[in-house]
Parts: structure tokens; C-alpha cells; sequence
């Protein structure tokens, strides 16, 4: 009954009409302060066949989307819209009964979404039971079909697996599988690549824009990563403090950004193919009071641009790319200014930074260092059952030179924040040496050593300790060195704060009452507070916004300018690394396969495990080239070879039997640039570069 | 979804208010503490006095809560051993406290023997119940107060040192205790200061629930005479006592047996308005 109506509607509407349409969509919270506006007005429309992309930075709102489409705000949410339709079916009353069938959704947590009691099989087929009526035994064949259309080797076998025993890219796979396995029309993603890898984003990416044309799937991308939207996406909406800001064709909106804010957040990207001589663009303040919310431009206090009548309110304007900005005629031209350099405080006094009589001579020194974790507990090591473990990592040497900036990069799990701990001995090694400054670092490591090497965390939530003040946060590495006492100390506090470019009245806040890139900025204090000649920045800035990202990496930039503070900087963001680094180690599996400076590495010759990590980068502007077929869309199933190179399973340039069965040499390229590989440098030499010469959105770029 | 709502409002800091519950909780149990400490000058009878003729009398205006078989009046009794209730259930906690949570803690720190020899021990106690525990303890030697709060101290210490312990492993891998580490800081020094100040709303907490327990199961020993012993007013002991004329004069074990219960509940509702008040999952950082 139902799907002959639908059918007759879609005959009679179909064409007409996009498949999905908001107009003026509300939503609101109740919080003892009042409504908190997470929406406000927000229209979007999706043609059938057409991918439209929804940007913004956390708080703007966007989840919020994609839960009021699916009906699932919860009772306590006000919910208001104009007109909100799904195929002409009102979602406002009908969501509940078109979520899972017509629409399916892909959430950023998949291990959160899967059962983990339940097999994978019965997690995919359980739609096609329930939505489609199959029985049992057409159900198991149609999920196994699906799997195998996600690029997941040997399918059946996975079927009978569990979520745990599947990696990241799998369950994320399985997850888009159950989302389509209803064969929805619509398709919303949450962030669906935020939790992977790089290589395993592209892959994913590459799945979904198959899907897309094999299916003509529409789909709704909501993400942070404007070079993932601009990879999959027609058209593109930007969403900041629950408004859509600007909205457009993505290639439109990316090269010719209308909005302030548009224009701010591309400014403040770091971008692996444009040199950056210093500074990225950050955009100062936070998001605004979402409970009394400004009925004028809700950018204005943040806004490079601002003038006065932006306190006027104000609609999109234009045609098909369409801003929210009262001065969007003005400022066309104008690029988003560059962040004016903070005449530096100087707060200690400049130490003379090369100490030794060889400049080049290494403040770190790493050789040979290994550390395996083994796995089980203390009877089944006494019984000798533990076995050898993990090898998280496997023989590194590595050198970094006093005031140099030395970038990590690999993909998780690689072994890169055990060799952050090795080199600080927050992790004792199985073997290997350590020095610093010239001399041994024994096991147990003295005050010198732990004044002198510091560490910057991932996560400004776990990084502070929730119940001590800032000021007590950093007063204890005061105490602890012996740097200041008593009156001192106050005044100590407030020049590391000044020193990150945060207000002394912080000292008096606790850590909750701070944003996360004030947080992180904290965390950078305390380990500075030591006055440290070698930091480890263990993933600083993933979990920020990219407009507090750019502020972050600015500060880290300066303070090694203004202190000469030498860093191993970790990062899994290429863009990220090729900003702030000076030389570049690229990991996998434990070990370095490459080593050298910033731009050596970024050019051919390259690792092949390199090259692949740099094909996967989302670049905005970058189209399919012609290095794409380097990755194929299915999981790679390569287990590691003991004997030969790490890499040989999933290596698309492999020699031959020798990748499985020696280990590979180092081969020097150039001073100070080695690659470990089998292949000669000149083949490695001929690789076309992974990116082309010029992208249109440079332009952006000013 | 909470998230977003959540993150603006967090921004502004706001004092946090006292859960009602704690405030109740609290209140109804100041009373009865006030009430147990000074109880035994606000006795209108002797509590130990004998009055033949006045045996199992139902509560009236002279005797509001009636009398036992010996003519005790009964509200006298429960005024005179209200304090005994008190100081096992807050005397057994105190014990299992000051024991068990440094025990826990230490094994989270030192993993490897240190760990394996204490949590093994501990494993060792779960395993005898609580009341044989006692019996073991108290049967050997002359029952006493102090004995009684002994035996249901110990009978805790095992889930305080476990609690302690999987509350110190998670805070130990937070990044905060590494830049501790980072910074050489000893193994005392990232307990007291790191560590235990995160750790200690979980476990007071939990001490809240277990000072109910250790007072029910002090009434238990008491019940088995293993505790104070008669004519001592413990309530415990006064409800076994009454057992034998339960279908005659069941007001001689109502009176303790109701006191008992609003001790419990407040103590129960202090411990549930401490959760509220004290856990950061409930009221603050909810975002994620």
C-alpha cells in the first residue's frame, strides 16, 4: 500500500522536487539559563543524486542536523520547521518510520555503534529482516553480497566475526553495509572518517563516491575536514553557531570563499602543497552565547571585517553561492588577515642555544631503541605464556639537533607515542641507548634530565588535572626544579601564562572553566615551566578546531623562535607536520622507513608506505589524479612479514620475493634523507609526484 | 546532541549547587546524631532500671514506645544505644577506609609483585563472608564494642582496596599523572596529589553505602551475640532480643528496628547526595 503511494507520488512530483528539503529549521535546548538556540533557521536542500556537504567546527549545530532528521532529538528538544521534507513526507512527523528504511545513517564511532555481542552477519542482515522482510537464509546472502560490495576481503568469513575482531576501516565498512543494506535513498554521514587513518579515509572516500554513482545514492557529509567534504561533495553548506553562513557548489565555495568566516577557516589550514613561511591565520575568540543569541551577525565579535550595520539582521544573499554577510561586496577581494605577530615578551632570558662547539652535533640521540608490550599478567608470565608481545617499537635510531622541529607521522598504532615515551623514559626500553646533551640518560633518569625534556599531551580533557587550579598546575614544576620560590613564583606563573598568550587571572581558574585550546595552551605552559630545551608534542593539536589549531601551532613556532626549544612533533596530519616541521620521520610499524628534511620528503623520491600516506591526503582542489590508482578501494590484507620489509603486504611497487624475505636497506638520497627500501633510488625517483603543480584553490589563499 | 547543549553552558562557570537529597540526608542524620550522643541523658527511665510489674506493656503516654519483658522502658533503651549503632557503622567504615584505600592504591601504582601480593590477600578475604569473618575474629576471644567494629572493618577493606585500586588504574593513565612522571615526581607526591584527590568522590561514595551495610551487619554479630552484650542497648542486639515475644509485644522490637531504618535511609541519602554532588560525569564535562 504504502510503496504504491510512494511510487505514484514519485511519478507525479519526482523529478521537480529535491529529495530532501529543510526550510527554516529550529532547535533548541532547555538549560537553566533558557533556550539554547543549536539551530537557528537553517534551510538546505539535497537533489536526488547529489552529495551535499555540511562544514563547521564543533558546537556549530551539525549533529544536531542529522538527529532532527532522523527524529531522534529526544522529547526535552523544541523542534521548529517551516517545512522539512523527505520525498515529500514531512520528516517532522514521519521520520521514525523513514529512518533505517529510506534514510540510512553512518556514525563517526562505529565501535560505538556496533553490537559487540553480536556477530557482524546478523548486525547486517537484521535490516533486511526487519525493513525488507527477507527470510533468514536470503538475509545472510544479501549482507555477505553487501560486504563484499564494501571491499571487505573474504566476506563470508567476516560475517561470522565479531566487532572486535575487525579494524577500524572494517567496522566502518560494516557500518556504511547496514546502513545501505535497507537500500536507502538518502544516506547521512556523521564524521564517518573522523576515527581513521588517512589511508583508510581515502579508501573509505573512494568507497562511498563509488557508491554514489553506481547507486545514485544522495548523501548528507558532516564533517570538520573541509578536504573530505570538497573530495565528495557538490554542493557545500557552512554552518557556524547553529546558521548557515554560506552556501554554494563546493568547488565555488572552497576557491572563492564569500564569508569572513569561510575565508578564516581556509586561512587557517595548514596545507601540505603551499609553502608556509611562518604563520598560519587563525580566527581569534569563540563561539558565541548560543542562549542569548546576537539577532545581528552572530561572527561579528570574531570577524576580521566587522564594521558597523553588521548588527543588523541579515539573510543569505546572492544566487547559487549565496553568504550571510552584510559586507560580502566590500570584501570580496579581501583575503583573511594573517595573525599580527605578538612583539615577543621574552620572558626568560634567551639562552645561548647551541651549547656544544658542533652546531650540528644532536641534543637527542636514539640508537637501536626497541620495547615490546607483552600481554597477559603475572602467572601467565611466570608460566611462560606471555610470549613475546607486540613490537610497538623495533629498532629506531633517530637525531634531533637543539631548536630543530622534528615531525613523527604514521599511521595509529604504529608505534609513534611509544617512541615519544622512549625518548622522554616515561617508557623504560628493551634495548637501545638514549642520549641527550652529550651523555648517557640512564634507566632511571635524574632531575636534570626530566627538567630538560618535557611532554605536550593529545587531549586537553585529560591533560590537567581537573581538580587543581592553574596557578597550582603550575607552580608544581616550579617547586619541583627549584626555578622559583615565594614571591617568584607568582610572578613565574604569570609570565608563562603571558608566554602563551593567556590572561594572568588565569591562574585563579580550574581546567573545566577553560575552552580546549586554552587547556592545551596550559599544558604547553607547564611543560615550558621547566624551561625545557626538548619537547614531545604527542598529537597537540588533533583534537582542536581548526581555528584554535592554527593559534596553537603558531604559538609552538614562536616559543621554538623565541626559546630555541627543540620538539619531536607526532601527528598523524600530513598538512599539520609539513607546516611546523624542520625534518620529517615517517613510521610504520614500529620502524622509521623514512627520514629527512620537510621538503625532501614531500617530494619524490619517496617510500613507496609514503607515498601512500601522501596520495590519501584530502587536499582541497585536488580532483582524482592520476596517483589515485595507487590505493585500491578493499581493505589491505597484508600481515606483517617477520624476515622481510613490514610494508611488503600492502606495498604496490613490491620487487618481488626479496621484500618478503630481507630487510630492506637504508639507501641515503641526499644529506641528511634516507629511505629503507628495496628499491633502487632511481625507480623510486621516477614516481610522479603525489601532488599536481598548481590546484585552483591556491587562489584562495592570497 | 547533549554535547552541544552542554559545551556553551560549560563555558560559563557556574558555583554548583547542593543536591536536596544531600541536604535531607544530611539533616535527618545530624539528628540522629545529636540524638544518639546526648541520648543517654535524655533517657526518662533508667535504661537498665527492671520494673517487674511494668513487663510488655504497649506504648502509652508514660511509656511511648512500651516496655520489654525485664519492664525497661523501650524509647529509654534505643535513646541509650543509638551511639553503639553509630560507632560500628562509622568505626568499621573508618577502619576499611584508612586500610583499604591506601592497600588499593598502592597495587594500582606498583604493578607486578606488589599488586599481585596485595590483591590476592584481599581476594583471600572476600572469600570468607562477612559474618563468618566476624564469627572467626570474635569467637576465639571475649566479645566487645570495639572487637565488633574490628570484624566489620575488615570484612570491607577488600571492596574499598578493589575500588581504590580500578579508580587509581584509570587515573594512573591519564596525562596528567604521565607529565607527573615526566616530571620525576615520586611515587607518594603523584598519590597524594595527583591521584588521590580525583580518586576520593568515587570512594566516599562508596563509604556513604558502606557505612549502611557495616551497621546492619554489626546489628547481625550483635543479633548472633557476638557483640556488645547484655544489657547493653545495641539495636541490633535489642531486635534479637525481642524476637522471642515478637507475636506478644512486637513494639519492643519496632523501636530499634524503625530507628535502625532511618538511620539507614539517611545514611543512604547522604551517600547518593555526595554521588551527585561529587561526580564530574553528572554535572560537569559531559561533553564528548
Amino acid at each position: 500500500m504504502d510503496e504504491i503511494q510512494t511510487t505514484m507520488h514519485d511519478a507525479l512530483s519526482g523529478l521537480h522536487r529535491p529529495l530532501l528539503e529543510i526550510a527554516g529549521l529550529s532547535v533548541a535546548y532547555p538549560t537553566s539559563r533558557g533556550w539554547l538556540r543549536a539551530l537557528d533557521d537553517v534551510s538546505l536542500s539535497i537533489p536526488a543524486g547529489a552529495v551535499l556537504g555540511l562544514v563547521g567546527e564543533s558546537g556549530s549545530g551539525k549533529s544536531s542536523v542529522v538527529m532532527a532528521l532522523l527524529g531522534l532529538l529526544g522529547s526535552s528538544a523544541r523542534v521548529r520547521a517551516a517545512h522539512m521534507a523527505f520525498d515529500g513526507q514531512d520528516l517532522l512527523t514521519r521520520a521514525p518510520s523513514l529512518r533505517g528504511r529510506r534514510i540510512g545513517v553512518v556514525f563517526q564511532d562505529t565501535s560505538a555503534v556496533l553490537n559487540p555481542a553480536l556477530t557482524v552477519g546478523s548486525q547486517v542482515a537484521e535490516p533486511l529482516l526487519v525493513h525488507r522482510r527477507l527470510r533468514r537464509s536470503e538475509a545472510w546472502s544479501r549482507a555477505t553480497e553487501l560486504l563484499a560490495e564494501m571491499g571487505i576481503a573474504r566476506p563470508a568469513q567476516v560475517m561470522h566475526c565479531y566487532p572486535h575482531q575487525l579494524s577500524g576501516g572494517m567496522k566502518q565498512r560494516v557500518g556504511i553495509a547496514t546502513a545501505l543494506a535497507s537500500e536507502p535513498d538518502l544516506l547521512l554521514l556523521d564524521e564517518p572518517t573522523t576515527a581513521l587513518d588517512v589511508t583508510v579515509e581515502a579508501q573509505i572516500l573512494d568507497l562511498l563516491d563509488g557508491l554514489r554513482v553506481r547507486h545514485g545514492l544522495s548523501m548528507l557529509l558532516v564533517s570538520h575536514n573541509l578536504a573530505i567534504v570538497d573530495r565528495l561533495c557538490d554542493r557545500v553548506a557552512v554552518l557556524y553557531a547553529g546558521r548557515v553562513t554560506e552556501t554554494g557548489a563546493a568547488a565555488s565555495v572552497f576557491s572563492r570563499p564569500r564569508h569572513p568566516y569561510t575565508k578564516g577557516l581556509l586561512a587557517a589550514l595548514p596545507r601540505p602543497h603551499l609553502a608556509h613561511p611562518g604563520r598560519l591565520s587563525p580566527i581569534a575568540g569563540r563561539l558565541p552565547d548560543l542562549v542569548a543569541t546576537d539577532p545581528g551577525c552572530n561572527f561579528r565579535p570574531r570577524c576580521a571585517f566587522a564594521g558597523t550595520g553588521c548588527e543588523q539582521p541579515q539573510a543569505l544573499l546572492g544566487h547559487d553561492h549565496q553568504a550571510r554577510c552584510h559586507r560580502v561586496g566590500e570584501i570580496a577581494r579581501m583575503p583573511w588577515p594573517a595573525e599580527v605577530s605578538h612583539g615577543s615578551p621574552v620572558p626568560f632570558r634567551k639562552r645561548s642555544v647551541v651549547r656544544s662547539e658542533h652546531p650540528e652535533a644532536p641534543l637527542v640521540q636514539a640508537t637501536g631503541l626497541s620495547r615490546a608490550f607483552t600481554t597477559g599478567g603475572l602467572l601467565q608470565g611466570l608460566f611462560g605464556k606471555g610470549g613475546r608481545g607486540v613490537l610497538a617499537v623495533d629498532d629506531v635510531s633517530l637525531a634531533i639537533r637543539p631548536g630543530e622541529i622534528v615531525g613523527l607521522v604514521g599511521e595509529s598504532g604504529c608505534g609513534k607515542s611509544t617512541l615519544g615515551r622512549l625518548l622522554l623514559r616515561l617508557v623504560p626500553p628493551d634495548a637501545g641507548r638514549l642520549r641527550f646533551d652529550g651523555t648517557d640518560i640512564a634507566a632511571r633518569p635524574g632531575l636534570d634530565f626530566r627538567r630538560r625534556a618535557q611532554i605536550v599531551f593529545q587531549n586537553p580533557d585529560t591533560s590537567l588535572n581537573p581538580r587543581q587550579t592553574v596557578g597550582a598546575i603550575l607552580r608544581r614544576p616550579l617547586r619541583r626544579f627549584g626555578i622559583a620560590r615565594g614571591g617568584a613564583e607568582a610572578l613565574e606563573i604569570g609570565r608563562l601564562l603571558e608566554l602563551v598568550r593567556l590572561p594572568p587571572g588565569f591562574a585563579d581558574r580550574y581546567p573545566h572553566q577553560l575552552s580546549g585550546g586554552e587547556k592545551q595552551r596550559v599544558g604547553i605552559a607547564r611543560a615550558l615551566a621547566t624551561r625545557p630545551d626538548f619537547l614531545v608534542c604527542d598529537e597537540t593539536v588533533s583534537a582542536l578546531d581548526v581555528s584554535v589549531q592554527a593559534v596553537v601551532l603558531n604559538l609552538l613556532r614562536d616559543l621554538r623562535d623565541e626559546l630555541g626549544v627543540a620538539y619531536l612533533f607526532i601527528s598523524h596530519d600530513i598538512g599539520v607536520i609539513a607546516h611546523i616541521a624542520d625534518r620529517v620521520a615517517v613510521m610504520y610499524q614500529g620502524s622509521l622507513v623514512e627520514e629527512g628534511g620537510v621538503r625532501d620528503v614531500l617530494h619524490p623520491p619517496y617510500h613507496p608506505y609514503t607515498e601512500a600516506l601522501l596520495c590519501s591526503v584530502p587536499i582541497i582542489g585536488k580532483r582524482r589524479g592520476p596517483t589515485d590508482e595507487l590505493r585500491s578501494t578493499k581493505e589491505a590484507d597484508g600481515s606483517a612479514t617477520v624476515s622481510g620489509c613490514k610494508f611488503s603486504g600492502r606495498c604496490p611497487r613490491k620487487q618481488g620475493p626479496i621484500c618478503d624475505t630481507a630487510p630492506p636497506p637504508w639507501q641515503e638520497v641526499d644529506r641528511g634523507h634516507r629511505i629503507r627500501c628495496h628499491i633502487p633510488l632511481a625507480t623510486l625517483n621516477d614516481v610522479p609526484p603525489w601532488l599536481p603543480a598548481r590546484l585552483p584553490a591556491d587562489a584562495a589563499h592570497g | 546532541m547533549i554535547a552541544v547543549a552542554t559545551n556553551a553552558t560549560m563555558l560559563i562557570a557556574t558555583p554548583r549547587r547542593l543536591p536536596t537529597v544531600l541536604l535531607f540526608g544530611v539533616a535527618v542524620l545530624s539528628v540522629i546524631v545529636v540524638v544518639a550522643v546526648i541520648g543517654i541523658w535524655l533517657t526518662p527511665y533508667d535504661p537498665t532500671a527492671f520494673a517487674v510489674r511494668s513487663r510488655l506493656l504497649p506504648p502509652s503516654t508514660a511509656h511511648p514506645f512500651g516496655t520489654d519483658e525485664f519492664g525497661r522502658d523501650v524509647l529509654s533503651r534505643v535513646l541509650a544505644g543509638g551511639h553503639l549503632s553509630l560507632a560500628i557503622g562509622f568505626g568499621a567504615m573508618l577502619i576499611s577506609l584508612l586500610i583499604g584505600v591506601p592497600l588499593g592504591l598502592l597495587a594500582a601504582f606498583h604493578r607486578g609483585v606488589t599488586e599481585a601480593a596485595i590483591m590476592r590477600t584481599v581476594d583471600l578475604l572476600i572469600s570468607l563472608p562477612p559474618v563468618l569473618l566476624g564469627l572467626l575474629i570474635l569467637a576465639v576471644t571475649p566479645p566487645s564494642l570495639g572487637k565488633t567494629i574490628i570484624a566489620v572493618g575488615l570484612a570491607y577493606i577488600p571492596i574499598l582496596a578493589r575500588l581504590s585500586r580500578a579508580v587509581g588504574l584509570g587515573l594512573l593513565r591519564e596525562d596528567f599523572v604521565q607529565a607527573a612522571f615526566a616530571r620525576g615526581e615520586g611515587a607518594l607526591v603523584i598519590l597524594w596529589h595527583e591521584i588521590l584527590p580525583n580518586a576520593w568522590p568515587p570512594i566516599i561514595v562508596e563509604c556513604g553505602l558502606r557505612v549502611t551495610f557495616a551497621i546492619l551487619l554489626g546489628s547481625a554479630l550483635s543479633f548472633l551475640g557476638l557483640g556488645p552484650q547484655p544489657p547493653s542497648s545495641e539495636w541490633g542486639l535489642m531486635i534479637a532480643e525481642s524476637r522471642e515475644f515478637l507475636t506478644q509485644a512486637p513494639w519492643v522490637g519496632l523501636a530499634p528496628g524503625l530507628c535502625l531504618s532511618v538511620l539507614l535511609v539517611s545514611v543512604n541519602l547522604v551517600g547518593e547526595g555526595l554521588r551527585e554532588w561529587l561526580d564530574p560525569q553528572l554535572t560537569e564535562h559531559s561533553h564528548g
